[in-house]
C-alpha cells in the first residue's frame, strides 16, 4: 500500500493554489436607504449567482445574454420576494422592483436590482435574506442601511438569515437641513416656478410710459417692484403650502399643475401685452397660492418626519426662498444693468417672454391632457 | 434672435446648475442589445447542477466526486463559489456523528482554502483519528502547518504521508520543507535530480512550481522561468505560478510581458493585482478601472471579515495606493495568519517604506530562526 491513489496528484495543485487563494467568494450588495416610511435600494447580485438560484441561461449554451436575463426578470423577482423580505415595525413591506440593469465588477457582471416599498418602520427594521441559502452556504449579502442620515453597515446570511435594525430617530437639526436642501432643490430642478417669477420681475427694472416700456431712472423704485413681487410670491405660496402640508386643503395635482403652467403664460404675456402694469405683486399673490400647492404636492412625496413636521415644513419653506432669492439675486443685476438697452426693452421683454409663454404652453397642454 | 438667446442663456444656465447639483450618475448600466453575452458559466455552475446535489445528500458515492469536482473548478477558474458548492455538498456528511474521512479531508481542503487554517486542522484530526492511513489528510495537514511556519510539525505530516504516498511525491512534500529551514541549495538540487517520467501532470506541476519558487529564492531567475514556463504549459490555469511568474517579470520591469501573460485573467484578484501594478508602472490609462475593481473586492472582503487576500491587499497599498503605514498594518495583520516568505517580503517593504521596521522585528527573526533564505530579503538587508 505504497502508491497514493491518482486523485492526490489532484488535489496536490490544489493545495498550492489555494494557499494563494483565488478572487471573492459569493456576495450580494444590497443598499438600502429608509425615508420615512419609505424604502429605497438595490441589490446587486452576481449573474453567476443568478443563474444557480434561478436558472437564467435558458438555451443551456453557457453563455448568459442580456435577452436571457430580460426573459427571466419576472423568474428572479419571484426569487427575491421569497429570499429577501423587509418587516418595519408593524407590517411587512412589500418590495417593487424596478428595470434591471448590469453593474462590473472584479469577478463577473452582476445584476443590479432596483426596488421600492412603502415601509412603515418608525424604529425599527427586520431583514429576512435567504438568498442562495440552500445552494451556496457561502454566499452572503452586504448590506448598508441609511436611515436619518446614519449609515449602518451588515452582513446577512450564513447563521444570521433574520436581523433588526435599530433606525434612529431623526435629529431635528438633520430634519432640517434635509428639507432645506430638498426646497432649494425642488426649485432649481423644476424651472417653472422660477420662470413665472421671473416673467413677473422682467419689468420691475422698467415702468410704462405712453405705451412704451421705459428704463427705471434708479436702483430705488426697480429694488421696490422686485421686493414687491418677491414677497407676495413668497407670501401666498407659504400659505397655500402650509395647508396642504397639514391636509387643510388639497387639490388634485393635474389642476395645480396646469394652473401653474397657465399662470406662466398669463404673466408673461402681461409682458408682451400689459394689461397689469404697476400692481404685477398681485398676479405673484394670486397665482403664488396655487405654486404653494405644487410645492405641497413634492413634500407629500417626502412626507413630514413624525416629531419634526413644522420645523421640516419651515425648512422645507425656507429652502424654496433661499432658492428663488438666488436666482433673483444673480438675475436682477444683470437685467437693471441692461435695462436701458434696445436689447432688453425690444428684445427681451416682448421676444423673451413670448419664448416662456410658449414653453408653458407646451407644458399647459401637456399637464392638461397628457398621461 | 438676440432675445430668444438671452432666455435660451438663462434657461441654460439653470439647466446646468441642476445638472452640476445632481448627483453622480450611478454606475450599473443597461445593455444596448440582447445578444450581448453578460457571463460565461465555468462547468458546474449552471442551474439544472442543483439535480445532482440533491443525489449527494443520500450517497456518499456522488457526494465525494461532486465536491471534489467542485473544489477543482475553484482551483482552474479561480472562481471561490465553488468552494461554497463543495461545502453545501459535504455539509450532510461532515455534520454526521461518525465521521466520514473521505468527506472531512474534503472539507478541510475548504477551510484551507478560505485560511480558516485552525479550523481545517481540527476537521483533519478528526478524520485521521478515525482514519490514520490516509495520505491525503497527512499532505494537507502539512500544506497548512508550512503555510503557518510550523515547518517542525509540517515535517512530521510529511513523514506521515510518505508512508502511505509513493517514493517522488515524499521528496516533494520534504524537500520543499527543507527548502524553507536552511537547506536550500540542497532541497533545490534535490528536487530538480527528480525524474519527472512517471509523473503525472499536476504532480510535475507541483514540482515545477516548488523548482520555481526555490529558484527565486535562490535568486536565480532564468531557471525559476524555466519551471514557471514548464508548469504553465501544463497546467495552464495554475494562476498561483502564474502570479508568481508575473512576480519575477515585475521586478525586472518586463511589463510587456506581464501584460500579455495576464491578458484575460483580470477576473482573478491576485492576477488583476499584478496587472494593476504593471499598469502603474507605465502609466497604464487602464489603472483607474483595475484600481476600482480591486478596492471593491477588498472592501467586500473585509465587509466580510475575512482575510483571504491580505496578502495582495497590502502590496495593492504598498505599490499601487503607495500607502505604507495602511500596507504595512495589512501585512502585520496578514502575517499573524500566514507565514510564507512572500507574506514576509510584502511586511518587510512595507515597513521599509514606512520607516517603520521595528514593526517587522519579530517577523524577521523568525525568519533567520527558521532558515529562510531569499535573496528578496537579502538585497532588503534581512
Amino acid at each position: 500500500m505504497k502508491s497514493a491513489p491518482k486523485w492526490v496528484g489532484l488535489l496536490l495543485a490544489v493545495l498550492g493554489a489555494m494557499s494563494a487563494s483565488a478572487h471573492v467568494a459569493s456576495n450580494s450588495f444590497l443598499n438600502l436607504r429608509i425615508d420615512h416610511n419609505q424604502a429605497t435600494g438595490s441589490l446587486e447580485m452576481a449573474l453567476r449567482d443568478a443563474e444557480l438560484a434561478v436558472g437564467i441561461d435558458s438555451n443551456r449554451d453557457g453563455r448568459i445574454t442580456w435577452g436571457e436575463v430580460r426573459s427571466a426578470q419576472e423568474l428572479l423577482t419571484q426569487y427575491l420576494r421569497v429570499h429577501l423580505q423587509l418587516t418595519g415595525s408593524e407590517a411587512g413591506c412589500s418590495l417593487q422592483f424596478g428595470a434591471l440593469q448590469i453593474n462590473e465588477r472584479v469577478d463577473g457582471n452582476y445584476l443590479w436590482v432596483p426596488f421600492n416599498a412603502a415601509c412603515p418602520t418608525a424604529h425599527q427594521l427586520t431583514i429576512s435574506y435567504r438568498v442562495l441559502d440552500e445552494e451556496d452556504p457561502s454566499h452572503r449579502g452586504l448590506l448598508t442601511l441609511t436611515a436619518s442620515g446614519m449609515t449602518q453597515t451588515a452582513v446577512l446570511g450564513g447563521n444570521r438569515k433574520v436581523q433588526m435594525f435599530e433606525l434612529s430617530h431623526p435629529s431635528v437639526w438633520y430634519a432640517f437641513d434635509e428639507y432645506l436642501q430638498a426646497g432649494m432643490w425642488h426649485i432649481w430642478s423644476g424651472i417653472d416656478h422660477l420662470l413665472f417669477l421671473l416673467s413677473l420681475l422682467l419689468p420691475a427694472v422698467l415702468s410704462r410710459r405712453d405705451n412704451c416700456w421705459v428704463a427705471v431712472p434708479q436702483a430705488k423704485p426697480a429694488l421696490f417692484n422686485i421686493i414687491k413681487v418677491v414677497t407676495a410670491f413668497t407670501l401666498a405660496h407659504s400659505i397655500t403650502l402650509s395647508l396642504a402640508a397639514f391636509d387643510i386643503i388639497r387639490l388634485p395635482s393635474r389642476l395645480t399643475e396646469s394652473i401653474i403652467a397657465a399662470s406662466i403664460i398669463v404673466a408673461a404675456l402681461n409682458n408682451v401685452f400689459p394689461l397689469v402694469t404697476d400692481a404685477r405683486w398681485r398676479i405673484a399673490f394670486a397665482f403664488g397660492l396655487l405654486h404653494g400647492f405644487g410645492f405641497a404636492a413634492v413634500l407629500s412625496e417626502m412626507g413630514l418626519p413624525a416629531g419634526a413636521r413644522l420645523i421640516s415644513l419651515v425648512a422645507f419653506n425656507l429652502g424654496v426662498e433661499a432658492g428663488q432669492l438666488a436666482v433673483v439675486v444673480a438675475v436682477m443685476p444683470i437685467a437693471y444693468w441692461l435695462r436701458a438697452t434696445r436689447f432688453y426693452r425690444r428684445g427681451v421683454m416682448p421676444w423673451g417672454s413670448t419664448a416662456i409663454a410658449g414653453l408653458a404652453l407646451v407644458w399647459l397642454i401637456q399637464r392638461a391632457i397628457g398621461r | 434672435m438676440e432675445a430668444r438667446q438671452f432666455v435660451k442663456q438663462l434657461l441654460g444656465i439653470i439647466v446646468v446648475s441642476g445638472v452640476l447639483c445632481a448627483p453622480l450618475a450611478a454606475s450599473p448600466f443597461t445593455p444596448s442589445n440582447d445578444a450581448q453575452v453578460l457571463a460565461d458559466l465555468p462547468a458546474g455552475a449552471h442551474h439544472t447542477e442543483l439535480a445532482a446535489r440533491r443525489l449527494a445528500r443520500g450517497r456518499l458515492a456522488v457526494a465525494v466526486p461532486l465536491a471534489r469536482f467542485y473544489i477543482e473548478q475553484a482551483r482552474s477558474t479561480g472562481d471561490l463559489r465553488f468552494l461554497g458548492y463543495a461545502e453545501a455538498v459535504l455539509q450532510p456528511w461532515v455534520a454526521q456523528a461518525a465521521p466520514v474521512p473521505s468527506a472531512l479531508v474534503l472539507e478541510a481542503t475548504v477551510q484551507q482554502s478560505r485560511h480558516e487554517f485552525d479550523a481545517a486542522l481540527v476537521t483533519l484530526n478528526r478524520s485521521l483519528n478515525a482514519r490514520r492511513d490516509d495520505a491525503q489528510a497527512w499532505l494537507t495537514r502539512s500544506t497548512i502547518l508550512r503555510v503557518l511556519g510550523r515547518y517542525g510539525e509540517a515535517a512530521d505530516a510529511c513523514e506521515q504521508f510518505s508512508r502511505w504516498a509513493d517514493a517522488a511525491l515524499s521528496i516533494i512534500c520534504q524537500q520543499g520543507l527543507k527548502g524553507l529551514s536552511g537547506h536550500l541549495n540542497s532541497a533545490y538540487a534535490a528536487l530538480a535530480a527528480l525524474s519527472s517520467q512517471n509523473m503525472l501532470d499536476a504532480e510535475r506541476g507541483w514540482r515545477d512550481a516548488e523548482l520555481g519558487e526555490m529558484a527565486v529564492r535562490l535568486g536565480r531567475d532564468s531557471d525559476a522561468e524555466h519551471w514557471f514556463r514548464d508548469d504553465l504549459q501544463l497546467s495552464p490555469r495554475d494562476f498561483y505560478v502564474r502570479a508568481a511568474y508575473a512576480d519575477l517579470l515585475l521586478r525586472q520591469h518586463r511589463n510587456a510581458e506581464v501584460f500579455a501573460l495576464l491578458k484575460g485573467e483580470e477576473s482573478i484578484e491576485p492576477l488583476l493585482l499584478r496587472l494593476a501594478i504593471a499598469q502603474k508602472q507605465q502609466n497604464d490609462p487602464g489603472l483607474g478601472h483595475s484600481t476600482a475593481l480591486l478596492e471593491a473586492a477588498f472592501s467586500a472582503e473585509s465587509a466580510r471579515g475575512e482575510a483571504v487576500h491580505r496578502r495582495e491587499q497590502a502590496r495593492f497599498l504598498l505599490e499601487v495606493r503607495n500607502n505604507p503605514q495602511a500596507a504595512l498594518a495589512v501585512a502585520l495583520a496578514n502575517w499573524a495568519v500566514q507565514r510564507e516568505p512572500d507574506d514576509l517580503l510584502v511586511l518587510v517593504n512595507a515597513a521599509q517604506a514606512a520607516s517603520d521596521m521595528q514593526k517587522a522585528a519579530a517577523a524577521i527573526k523568525f525568519a533567520h530562526t527558521q532558515g529562510i533564505s531569499d535573496v528578496r530579503l537579502a538585497k532588503l538587508g534581512v
